[in-house]
């Protein structure tokens, strides 16, 4: 690799990590204490005591190209064991939503997605147009009851309009990805060495490596976040096999909601809510259980957490008081849920959410240029 | 103004407290020293050699031992300690309470009792490296040269055999703890330091790792009168330690454990490098820091050990030492910062750079004093004719406590006459 000779510190990057949850960053005195006791990072160039000086000089180049930030996985080992409580966990984790607000487009949604001064501002957007749709079909003022008096839900707001919305927001956000990600691997692509291996193996590995969630397994300090991510792991996975069986039902089976409880399409939905709500319970625990020694987190994170929490509450509360016919209760929740769901997907580039991307990308890049190679026991 | 408020009481009879207690003597005031172990010298009399001089600690603690037997006005108790300190500058109340030593001064140090006593004690004094009899004298070199007997490990009359083996009517297992009284005018502190614990460290694998030991414990094994008599062995097999690596900071600069540097660590890891290097010609060193600091003039010494090419420096802080289980080797983990890699590397032994903590961390001094959050004394807090010295009030070397010492001894002297 060709070193630069002339370093540019962006000082306001510098500002910028310290805002978004890496206020501890000037701590760092550069022992390496983080390089050694992390167990997800490779033996050659290791992170994160680079990513801490480059952090420090404001190198932002550095950063945002580096799939180093993406190996991290936060298990905060090195938080845990920094002699001088400068939190490399939590830096990396703000570097990392500095990288994702770099690359993803457009800039302003970025921007808005990572600042809490915007959060009513991106809530009043689903707000609205559920809103507007439901007054200028009438439903809001008078719904429309299912047989028996039951309360169905695709009479409130019917399916054409929830799949437009949907699926206009969900193109957007992959179309959104894909820019991003083709940007951070022309970026990764600048900064390190050529590709050598397969891209097709590399995918593979990678996709097997999340599936069994290994490398949450080689946290110390936060060992539970792999039973909690995997819940909400195979929580998401679940719902997105649910809403495939529920287009398949209705444009395929033309067999319209609601579905019995002992339906497999419930089954599964049912499964996975339960999954996602006690995974994302756990992830909650986790973080208050390691405060001390991890950091709680970021604005960024909370966001993230709390979006998810109040999805997988709302879907349940919703299904419980329609089951229990309380339409005051019923409708109100389900329009919350709905308002999350979009929030959740329309904003998915820019929040959070994109780390499933960010990371898979970075790590299939890490695997092609070999960076996971180990380091022999040397003996002196 | 009376005699009595002419006394100098030194709590302490390490290096700090001797000389402060010399010193005043030797310019005509009656010294009280308190001293908490069987023995005078503390921490210095367990090294093997000074840093940057490499000369023995023993000759400078025998030139004050010396001194003190030829001087009328020094009065030492040993296995005692300060239990209350009233009164004000020129005129202090103080409790000392003296524990039994079993043997009485008409010991000749013939060793009979240790031969016949039958239950043996960790030794503290090598660390537990090796074990002594109940009845032992503390070291080869120990002031007063006088045995002693650990109650905590003896049968008590029931044995005796101590008893009968003297032949000097020496041995007497029934004293008991005594109490006195002393007025004195000022209170020289220098109650010292301890090792961190560095089984604290838990990545550091001491207590877990047999071959990893602490620099304390380096001292004691290149002691002449060391558990191995001077040869530096490795406590699994008693291997020749031919590599070795030093982890700079274990436990100190780190906000989890002793959020200071503690100063001597870095030349004390330079100079223990010189310890092989000169036992085993073909060994090899190697010195993991975060900042090598040798201040002043001791840059000196770090050049002189840099320059032999068997010493290697790494800049890059050891956070992981697991154990080899089939041979018991050392593997040290590392970042080699300059190199730019992870480092995994193999040792016979490993050497942790414990730092120090002032011995009032845990023991405080029955007087109203206030200490830091990592127990040192604060000085201003301490009231007109109390002083405190050398390892009490930040980590120093041994040179800067005796100057301390000297500086102390003449304020309070000042302090009794100036009125």
């Amino acid at each position: 690799m060709a070193e630069q000779n002339v370093v540019t510190p962006d000082l306001n990057f510098i500002k910028e990590i310290i805002n978004a949850g890496g206020e501890s960053l000037k701590k760092c005195f550069q022992c390496a204490t983080c390089s050694v006791v992390c167990n997800v990072t490779p033996d050659s160039k290791p992170f994160p005591r680079k990513e801490m000086i480059h952090a420090q000089w404001g190198l932002k180049d550095r950063l945002v190209n580096n799939p180093d930030i993406w190996l991290c996985h936060q298990c905060s080992d090195c938080t845990a064991y920094c002699p001088r409580g400068a939190k490399p966990g939590e830096v990396l984790g703000a570097v990392r939503k500095l990288s994702l607000q770099h690359y993803s487009v457009p800039v302003f949604l970025a921007k808005a997605v990572g600042s809490s001064k915007a959060l009513l501002l991106l809530l009043a957007i689903p707000t609205v147009i559920f809103l507007l749709i439901t007054a200028s079909i009438g439903t809001l003022s008078s719904i429309p009851r299912g047989e028996d008096g039951a309360i169905v839900y695709s009479k409130f707001i019917p399916v054409p309009y929830i799949d437009a919305i949907f699926i206009t927001v969900a193109t957007l956000a992959a179309l959104s990805f894909v820019l991003g990600i083709l940007k951070y691997w022309k970026g990764m692509s600048s900064g390190m060495s050529k590709v050598q291996g397969s891209l097709v193996n590399s995918i593979l590995s990678t996709i097997i490596e999340i599936l069994l969630h290994k490398r949450f397994k080689k946290c110390d300090l936060t060992k539970g976040r792999q039973t909690s991510h995997l819940l909400v792991f195979y929580g998401f996975v679940g719902l997105a096999i649910t809403t495939t069986l529920a287009i398949w039902y209705l444009y395929g089976l033309k067999w319209e909601s609601p579905y019995p409880l002992t339906d497999p399409l419930k089954i599964i939905g049912n499964l996975s809510a339960l999954g996602l709500i006690i995974g994302i319970t756990l992830v909650i625990l986790n973080r208050f259980k390691n405060k001390e020694k991890a950091g709680l987190g970021s604005y960024f994170d909370w966001l993230f957490i709390t979006v998810i929490y109040i999805i997988a509450a709302t879907g349940i509360l919703a299904e419980m008081t329609r089951l229990a016919n309380i339409p005051l209760l019923a409708y109100p929740i389900y329009f919350v849920h709905l308002v999350f769901v979009f929030f959740l997907f329309a904003y998915a580039p820019f929040s959070k959410m994109a780390h499933m991307v960010y990371r898979t990308t970075a790590m299939v890049y890490a695997k092609q240029v070999g960076r996971e190679i180990e380091t022999d026991v040397k003996t002196v | 103004m009376t005699d009595q408020n002419r006394n100098v009481l030194v709590i302490g009879g390490g290096m700090s407290g001797l000389t402060a207690a010399v010193e005043a003597a030797e310019a005509g005031y009656d010294v009280f020293i308190v001293e908490k172990n069987s023995y005078l010298g503390g921490r210095v009399a367990q090294l093997n050699k000074y840093f940057p001089k490499l000369c023995p600690p023993n000759c400078g603690l025998e030139i004050n031992f010396k001194r003190i037997k030829n001087n009328a006005q020094v009065t030492f108790y040993t296995l005692s300690e300060a239990e209350k300190i009233s009164g004000q500058e020129g005129n202090f109340d103080v409790t000392i309470k003296i524990n039994p030593r079993y043997i009485n001064n008409k010991c000749t140090g013939c060793n009979k009792c240790a031969e016949v006593c039958p239950v043996e004690r960790p030794d503290e004094f090598n660390f537990g490296m090796d074990n002594t009899k109940a009845a032992y004298i503390p070291h080869n070199q120990a002031f007063p040269f006088k045995y002693v007997i650990d109650d905590k490990y003896c049968k008590g009359p029931s044995c005796a055999k101590c008893v009968e083996a003297c032949k000097y009517d020496a041995i007497h297992l029934d004293m008991k703890p005594e109490t006195i009284n002393i007025k004195v005018g000022s209170v020289i502190l220098a109650a010292g330091w301890n090792l961190y614990d560095a089984t604290k460290v838990d990545n550091l694998g001491f207590g877990k790792v047999q071959n990893v030991i602490t620099n304390m414990m380096m001292e004691r094994l290149a002691s002449p009168n060391g558990p191995t008599n001077g040869k530096i062995l490795r406590p699994s097999d008693g291997k020749e330690v031919k590599s070795i690596a030093f982890v700079q900071c274990a436990g100190s600069r780190d906000e989890n454990h002793l959020p200071y540097c503690s100063y001597i660590c870095c030349m004390a890891s330079l100079k223990q490098a010189t310890y092989i290097r000169e036992q085993y010609p073909d060994s090899k060193v190697q010195i993991f820091y975060i900042d090598i600091r040798t201040p002043g003039r001791y840059e000196q010494f770090y050049w002189k050990v840099r320059d032999d090419e068997n010493v290697v420096l790494t800049k890059g802080k050891v956070a992981r030492i697991t154990e080899d289980p089939e041979t018991k080797d050392v593997i040290v983990e590392a970042e080699d910062i300059y190199g730019g890699s992870k480092l995994k590397a193999r040792f016979d032994m490993v050497v942790l750079a414990a730092g120090m903590v002032p011995s009032t961390k845990g023991a405080k001094i029955p007087a109203d004093i206030s200490y830091t959050a990592e127990g040192f004394v604060v000085p201003s807090s301490l009231k007109k004719g109390i002083y405190a010295i050398g390892t009490l009030k930040s980590p120093v070397d041994v040179a800067r406590s005796v100057q301390d010492a000297t500086g102390a001894a003449i304020k309070s002297i000042q302090s009794m006459v100036r009125r």
